[in-house]
């Protein structure tokens, strides 16, 4: 016989409905911090929706603590400082700077990292596999992804040249992307135009030197600063008829022409499962961070229309999101 | 009552509950037990060969749908490899890596290569195409792989030692169609492998021929990279499996039961589990049933034997009681079992029993009582036949025999009273013997002296013949014992005296003590005889001599003037010692005597 007594006993305890009153009549509270504005990122309904997708109902067995800075850096430490106080059970963070102020701060609560660029190379995480400390989260593939998306820009308006490339300076993560696309441009015999923003004021700076150099196309690293301000960005590609490069699908959607960049919803789903994990008692060190693994290349036919554009069968063809 | 009390407080030592409950325990429990066992040993057996099976059916299609995972990706694949390198082509080429890739999202890096073996494109999510490179890939193992088998599968790579990746490579119809060597993340087979469910809690993953995990429903297994103490238990249980189901420990310490099938491209293993305490659940329940049911039989036999013990201890009882008071005498009370079976068989034997033996010591009483006087054989012969109306009192001719020892008296005072009492028993056993042998009724002792009748209260023939007979054989006896009386210095002497007449002869005396005797002149008449008689003669009246006749040579002695009497006996005597010839053995007199009754 296999069956020992104790596993009897322990499927008979495991099975004893006591445990799962007091699961269900536990609330969960879960901070989510984003640098940007609200209802963007962690902060938006599509991960609240990945949250009930798991059974989660706000209010009734979960609670969030939704904090954005609006892109005042200087606001995160205060932010998971308060979590801290609070005793939240796990703080998920958007943006490198959050889960950078995160890492310092929080202490023993368990924080998932989103949107910030690659944690080993940032070094908030000590490896994919072992993240260590409390630390876990979804990791975006590393710096190289600008080099593809340069590529992608290229391939669709072969006439680019010089792309001007706006990202937070202020962003260890997003500098790294620029930095890769550097390197891209050089090895493609392309030029750059590095427009590093710092706060929204700097746009308007960017938009100027722009005007007065024009650029062939504009790749914008997407980070929570530059996605506050992409509604200023759209519209002045759209004045200025600069093709445009963006990360993620929602900016297309909004008007860009091109992005291409992992999927969002993915992102949002293994963020809200790690989550999960880490409330029904894993340990975040058991939890490798984890790579986006679906790619997304939107297309804005309409944009490219208004741009006088004809987009080569080859960018059509591998179009995973397309607004006609 | 004390019959009772004596019942009841004999405790035995294994009450009749305790045996009847053992042997229907046993009746009950040995076969429920034996059911039990061989439903549990059957039923494990049934149970394991069943959920191998399952087991082994759901490993087959677990490793059926990884299988067909890795089948979609090459079969996309082999669209790239129809058609030969020529000029112009990279443009189709490149197309259909493209569509490909949005169709794949696990297909993470494409690399064409032509049929020279020289890379001719190389698509990747994350860096820029790679154009006409025109490195030789020619002795890369993918290609050559590819040339050799078709399809060719690399060994599972960790990516940043984390995401399993693996190289997959097919090979055209013809060399000029060239291999398309692509990298695949197998992260996404979690599509397909959080999909299988195995039982209530069972699930299914995939691991490298060098124990490596490549799939699991907890994705972050998978991405723990090497050397993950959780996912090397599963390494342990692949070694651990011999082609059968395999029991062990999962990642999360679960007992589990496992099987595994395998997934022949990789040359991977696809395993299924489940909890042992979930596989065998219909198991526990059927030894929780046995267990009931030993539990129910027990209480069944308890009762049972508690039912029967008590039908059977009260007629038992009784049994013992009514036993008891027949033991003490009590015939009279009847035992009362009406159970319809042996018991009450037994009961009516008691009661019957109990009767008869009333009867028995009645009759017994009754025959001792006529001992008393009569010899015992003509005491049974008299209770025998029922014919104790013989013992009324009756008017009948009867011979009176008297018998004494002369100076006894003076003996008795000067002899010490052992020795005198020895010497009267000597002297009464000698006679008893005499008397029963002759059938005589013994009336009274009186001290050293006997009384008998003779044809009273039984009729017997000649029976002044036989009262002379008697006499001499009992003058003889005495004479015998008294010359050794005399050689001890006692100077004793005996002396007899018979008389024939009427007298009323009966039974008299109060309740348990009666005597038989008779009352009449003859009775005084030869007390006198005897009186008269010196030692070591045998007196009688004319009456007795005139019945004797010839029968015995008699002496007349002429008449006597007795003492006590008014007129004059003529008295004779008989020689003690002349050998009798006309002797009747005492037995035919007896058989005479009850042929005369009978009549």
């Amino acid at each position: 016989m296999t069956v020992s007594r104790r596993t009897v006993v322990a499927a008979a305890l495991a099975s004893l409905p006591a445990r799962a009153f007091a699961q269900a009549a536990k609330i969960y509270r879960v901070g989510l911090v984003s640098v940007g504005a609200p209802d963007t990122t962690v902060l938006s309904p599509a991960m609240a929706k990945e949250f009930a997708k798991l059974g989660y109902v706000e209010g009734k067995n979960i609670e969030f603590e939704r904090l954005a800075a609006q892109g005042k850096l200087d606001r995160l430490p205060g932010f998971i400082n308060d979590l801290v106080a609070k005793h939240v059970d796990v703080i998920v963070t958007a943006s490198y700077p959050a889960a950078a102020a995160a890492k310092e701060r929080a202490g023993s609560t368990p924080v998932v990292v989103t949107f910030s660029g690659d944690p080993v190379a940032t070094g908030l995480a000590a490896s994919l596999a072992h993240p260590g400390g409390n630390i876990t989260g979804v990791s975006e593939i590393a710096a190289e992804l600008s080099t593809k998306r340069l590529a992608v820009l290229k391939e669709a308006v072969p006439s680019v040249h010089a792309v001007a490339v706006l990202w937070n300076a202020d962003d260890f993560g997003m500098t790294l992307r620029y930095q890769a696309a550097e390197v891209e441009a050089k090895r493609a015999g392309m030029l750059i135009v590095p427009l590093g923003v710092h706060a929204p004021d700097d746009f308007d700076t960017a938009f100027l030197e722009m005007t007065k150099k024009p650029p062939d196309a504009i790749l914008m690293v997407t980070d929570v600063l530059t996605n506050l301000n992409r509604k200023r960005v759209i519209d002045f590609a759209a004045e200025h008829r600069l093709p445009a490069i963006y990360e993620y699908a929602n900016l297309v959607h909004d008007g860009g022409l091109l992005s291409y960049g992992p999927d969002q919803r993915t992102i949002f789903e293994r963020a809200a499962a790690l989550t999960d994990r880490i409330l029904k008692g894993a340990k975040p060190a058991n939890l490798p961070l984890e790579l986006p693994s679906r790619f997304e290349l939107a297309l804005n036919l309409k944009t490219a229309k208004v741009l006088g554009l004809s987009i080569p069968e080859s960018i059509l063809v591998r179009a995973d999101d397309v607004i006609e | 009552m004390s019959i009772s009390d004596a019942s009841s407080g004999r405790r035995p030592r294994r009450p009749l509950f305790q045996k009847y409950f053992t042997a229907l325990f046993i009746a009950v429990v040995v076969p429920l037990l034996a059911n039990g066992a061989s439903e549990a040993w059957f039923g494990y057996r049934d149970q394991k060969e069943m959920l191998s099976q399952r087991l082994r059916a759901e490993a087959g299609s677990a490793a059926d749908k990884i299988q067909a995972f890795l089948d979609e990706i090459t079969g996309q694949l082999q669209w790239t490899v129809q058609l030969p390198w020529r000029d112009g082509s990279d443009e189709r080429h490149r197309f259909d890596v493209l569509r490909l890739m949005r169709q794949l999202p696990a297909v993470i890096e494409v690399m064409l290569v032509d049929g020279n073996g020289v890379e001719r494109l190389q698509v990747s999510r994350a860096n820029p195409d790679i154009v006409n490179s025109g490195i030789d890939r020619a002795r890369d193992p993918a290609v050559e792989g590819a040339r050799s088998h078709r399809i060719w599968y690399g060994p599972v790579t960790l990516y940043f030692g984390s995401e399993p990746h693996m190289t997959v490579a097919v090979a055209g119809a013809r060399e000029t169609y060239g291999v398309t060597v692509a990298v695949i993340n197998l992260k996404l087979i979690w599509d397909v492998i959080s999909a299988i469910h195995v039982g209530g809690s069972g699930d299914a993953f995939v691991l490298d021929p060098a124990g490596r995990l490549v799939a699991h429903p907890d994705i972050s297994l998978v991405l723990r990279g090497e050397d993950d103490p959780a996912a090397a238990r599963l390494k342990e249980l692949q070694q651990a499996t011999s082609g059968e189901t395999v029991e062990g420990r999962d990642a999360e310490g679960r007992a589990v039961i496992a099987a595994t099938a395998p997934i022949r491209g990789p040359d991977w293993t696809a395993f299924v589990e489940e909890p042992a305490s979930e596989a065998f659940t219909p198991l526990r329940a059927a030894l929780w049933r046995t267990g009931f049911l030993l539990l129910a039989g027990a209480i069944f036999a308890a009762g049972l034997g508690y039912l029967l013990a008590r039908r059977m201890t009260g007629p038992i009882h009784l049994l013992e009681q009514g036993a008891a008071a027949i033991g003490a005498g009590r015939f009279d009370q009847k035992i009362d079992i009406a159970t319809g079976d042996e018991l009450e068989g037994l009961a009516q034997r008691f009661n019957e029993m109990a009767v008869e033996l009333a009867l028995s010591q009645e009759r017994s009483e009754r025959i001792a009582r006529l001992k008393r006087f009569l010899a015992p054989q003509v005491a049974e012969l008299v209770d025998g036949s029922e014919q104790e109306a013989l013992l009324d009192s009756h008017r009948a001719e009867v011979v009176a025999i008297f018998c004494d020892l002369r100076g006894f008296t003076s003996f008795s005072h000067a002899a010490r009273p052992e020795e005198m009492m020895g010497l009267v028993q000597e002297y009464y056993e000698a006679l008893g013997s005499i008397i029963t042998s002759y059938e005589a009724t013994l009336t009274c002792f009186m001290g050293d002296g006997l009384m008998l009748l003779l044809n009273a209260p039984v009729p017997c023939p000649d029976p002044a013949l036989r009262g002379v007979q008697m006499a001499m054989e009992m003058q003889v006896a005495v004479q015998r014992l008294m010359s050794g009386w005399r050689e001890r210095g006692h100077v004793i002497g005996f002396g007899m005296g018979l008389a024939k007449g009427p007298a009323i002869v009966g039974r008299i005396g109060y309740e348990g003590r009666s005597d038989y005797t008779a009352i009449g002149n003859v009775v005084n008449l030869a007390s006198r005889i005897c009186g008269a008689a010196e030692d070591g003669q045998i007196l009688m009246d004319a009456a007795v001599a005139a019945e004797i006749g010839d029968a015995l040579p008699l002496v007349p002695l002429g008449s006597r003037m007795l003492r006590g009497l008014t007129e004059t006996v003529s008295l004779f005597s008989v020689r003690p010692t002349a050998p009798n010839l006309t002797k009747l053995p005492p037995g035919k007199v007896l058989a005479v005597q009850r042929n005369a009754w009978q009549s």
